[in-house]
Parts: C-alpha cells; structure tokens; sequence
C-alpha cells in the first residue's frame, strides 16, 4: 500500500466496515511508513475530538417556539381550507337550491297554464268534449264544483245561465256535467251557433252542459268571451 | 423497522394533510431534532437552524404532495429540503458562522466535563473543542454535509448517500477531502500559537 492509498483508504481501519484484506495492508504500512503512522494519530485524535463534538450536540432541538409557530400556521392554513371549502359548498348549494325552487315554479307555471295554450289550440277545433280540463269556475258559474281528478265539473241542480244549443234536448241536471273547453271561436258554429268571421280564430274558454250521453246540450259563455251570437 | 417508520411517516403526513393537527405534530417531533441538529452543525447558528427547521416543515404544511414516497423516505426528503435551505443561507452568509457560546453546541457535555478535570484541563479542552468546531464551519460545504453526516451524526456511508441523494463513492471522496482539510486546518490552528509562543521565547 501506497502513502497515498493509504490516505484514502487507510484512515477507515478503526471503523468496521473495512475490508480485512484492506486492513491488513493498511496496518503493514503503518508500520513501516512514520508519516502514515502519525498522519492516522492525528485522525485517530481528530475523530475522538469530532465524537465529542457530536455528542454535545446530540440532543439539541428546536426550541418549543418552532412548533407553536407551525402548529399555528398548520391551524390557519386548514381553517382557511376549510372555510373555503364550506363556502364553495354552501355557494353551490344555494344555486342548486335556486335552481330548484325556479324549476319547480316553471313547472308549476308549466302544467298549469302553459300547456292550456299548446294543447287546446289543437283540440278546440272541434268541440269534441275530450278537450276537457281543470279549470277554475267562471263568474257566472254559481254551483260547479272542481274535483280532485281535475276533468269535470259537476254542474249544479239547475241549468243557471247557460243557453240551450240548437236542436237540442236539455236532460235533467243530474244527469248533465259542465266541461270547461278551450277553443277557436269559430268551432262554435258547428255546435249551431253563429260566429262573427272577424274573430273565428280567436282562442275562447266556454262552459258545456254535457249530457251522459256525451252530447253538449246547453253553453255558457265566460264575460270575457265576446263576438258570439246565436 | 425502517418500513415501519416509513408507513408511519406516510401516514402521518396524510392524515396532516388532510387537516389533522395531531399527526403533524407528530410528524414534527419525529423529524425535527435531527434536522435541526443537521442545519446547527452546517451553520453553527441556532437562530439560522431554527428559522431552517420552520421553513422545512413549513413547506410540508403548504405543499404536501412535494413529498413522493417512491422517491425515497420522507426523513431523506426532509434533510433534501433543508439542505437546499442551508446552501441558500450559506450563499447569502457564506463567512457568517457564529463560535458564539451561547449557541447551542456545547451546552450538554461541559458541566460534566468540569467535574471530572481541573480548570487548566478544561480549558484546554474547550479550546480545542472551539477549534474543531471551527474547522469544521470553515470546510465549504459539500465536504461539511459529508463530515457532519458521517462524523458528527455517525451516519453509515449508505445512510448519509441516501440523504445527500448521491452516490456511496461521492460520499467517500468527500469525506477524505473533508478530513485531509480538517486535519490540514487544525495542524494550521495549532501551529500558529506554538510559532507565537516560540517567538516570544
């Protein structure tokens, strides 16, 4: 072994990973070399000075300050998370639950009203009574009564104001039911009434007393129903 | 063993990512000794080593993810991180290391070493405690990491590779260069008052 191997590898034997072969020439040259031999004191002494160096230290830590100070800031950190999170939520809920409630207002709108335009445009054709639907008695409807299947109107004890249709037999009012309808004004002349052409196309609510065979007997026409004559 | 505090770090750090106080805390106390011990012996500032230790786990409380566990442990990650703060104070302080007697180092052993030796022993002894300390603050800094590793905190070679993320040979090379201008060093410091003393002779 060479001083300068020596220097690099020799400077291990006290630890005790050191190859056996390695140590055996590294301790062979400390004999004969005076240089290696005092250059290994001087490590020898070194490190021992380096031990003590390392154990005063051994125990030292972090004052107590550190940790408050990043337990705080780990506590600030999280309940900022946090708040943001519960404000992301709760800012998406109330949306959602903007959303919904107009929805559910469409919907009402929707069903109770706005299919009345689309689908009696169709039916109000013809004065087929299928065209049947709910709706809330008119002024001068003294006695009709709504029910829960929102189709019929039972008619009073008594025919009220409703006027006759041409040709036709009134039954008795017990056996007669008021059908609101909407339709086009001029459908009313096939029930034998007459119609001013002007406003044929016009979209008009009217009561019919129906009777059980299915046939309109009599009519009733709302206030705001005008231009009809008969 | 070592498996077993590495899930226990993994954990931990999950559960404080995920808000939960009590595992960081844990975290902290399970890491932050060492690291500060490292950053001290680096700087030989106890201020700088604290304010290191807060800025290491600090980072671990705003960025979590940082850490990859199929990197390597999270003890490794943390020395990577504080080594990285140490070189930046170095850069900024690159002469600034403090032989001040307050610091931390020293404070353990010399009560006791008072009782065992007479004042002129001790003394001595503290002398070349100081000098040694100085030695190894004076080393530039890659050969500092290497020596206070495996000399300072008796890390194996493999040990002290892991957290310095290079290889077993790097780490050798650069404990003979830091030992050759350790002893160089204190041969310097040693010398000089025996040339004084002559001279006055």
């Amino acid at each position: 072994m060479t001083c300068e191997e020596f220097a690099t590898a020799g400077l291990d034997l006290a630890s005790s990973g050191i190859d056996a072969q390695l140590e055996m020439a590294a301790r062979e040259h400390l004999r004969q070399c005076p240089h290696c031999a005092a250059l290994q004191e001087n490590w020898l002494s070194l490190r021992e000075d380096l031990r003590e160096l390392g154990a005063e230290a051994a125990r030292a830590e972090a004052s107590p300050r550190v940790e408050m100070r990043l337990r705080q800031e780990f506590r600030t950190r999280h309940k900022t998370v946090r708040t943001q999170r519960t404000a992301f939520i709760l800012g998406w809920s109330l949306a959602a639950a903007a959303a919904l409630v107009l929805a559910a207002g469409w919907a009402d709108w929707y069903i109770h009203k706005g299919p009345d335009v689309g689908t009696e445009a169709h039916t109000s054709s013809s004065p087929n009574p299928a065209a049947i639907h709910n709706a809330n008695p008119g002024p001068h409807s003294d006695a009709p009564v709504q029910t829960e299947s929102n189709d019929v109107i039972v008619a009073s004890n008594g025919y009220g104001d409703f006027t006759p249709l041409p040709d036709s037999i009134l039954a008795s009012p017990e056996d007669a039911t008021v059908v609101r309808v909407q339709m086009q004004r001029g459908a009313l002349s096939a029930l034998g009434l007459t119609v001013n052409e002007e406003h044929a196309g016009d979209l008009i609510q009217v009561d019919l007393l129906v009777g059980d065979d299915g046939v309109p007997q009599a009519i009733r026409l709302p206030q705001t129903s005008t231009g009809v004559s008969n | 063993m070592q498996l077993d505090s590495q899930e226990r770090d993994d954990v931990l750090l999950k559960r404080s990512a995920n808000g939960d106080e009590r595992a960081f805390t844990d975290l902290y106390r399970r890491h932050q000794a060492a690291i500060y011990r490292f950053a001290l012996r680096m700087t030989g500032n106890s201020w700088a080593a604290e304010e290191i230790v807060q800025d290491v786990f600090m980072m671990l409380v705003r960025e979590p993810k940082k850490y990859d566990p199929s990197r390597g442990t999270l003890g490794a990650f943390l020395y990577g991180v504080a080594r990285n703060r140490i070189m930046k104070h170095l850069e900024r302080t690159p002469r600034d290391f403090s032989l001040d007697e307050n610091s931390e180092l020293g404070r353990e052993t010399y009560p006791q070493l008072c009782e065992q030796m007479t004042p002129g022993h001790w003394a001595e002894l503290r002398e070349r405690r100081d000098q040694v300390r100085s030695a190894v603050l004076a080393l530039p800094p890659e050969f500092r990491e290497a020596v206070v590793l495996c000399e300072l905190e008796e890390m194996s070679y493999e040990e002290a590779a892991r957290t310095l993320e290079c290889p077993v040979g790097t780490i050798r090379s650069r404990l003979h260069r830091g030992r050759a201008l350790l002893l160089a060093k204190l041969e310097m410091l040693r010398e000089v008052p025996k040339r004084a003393n002559a001279g006055r002779g």
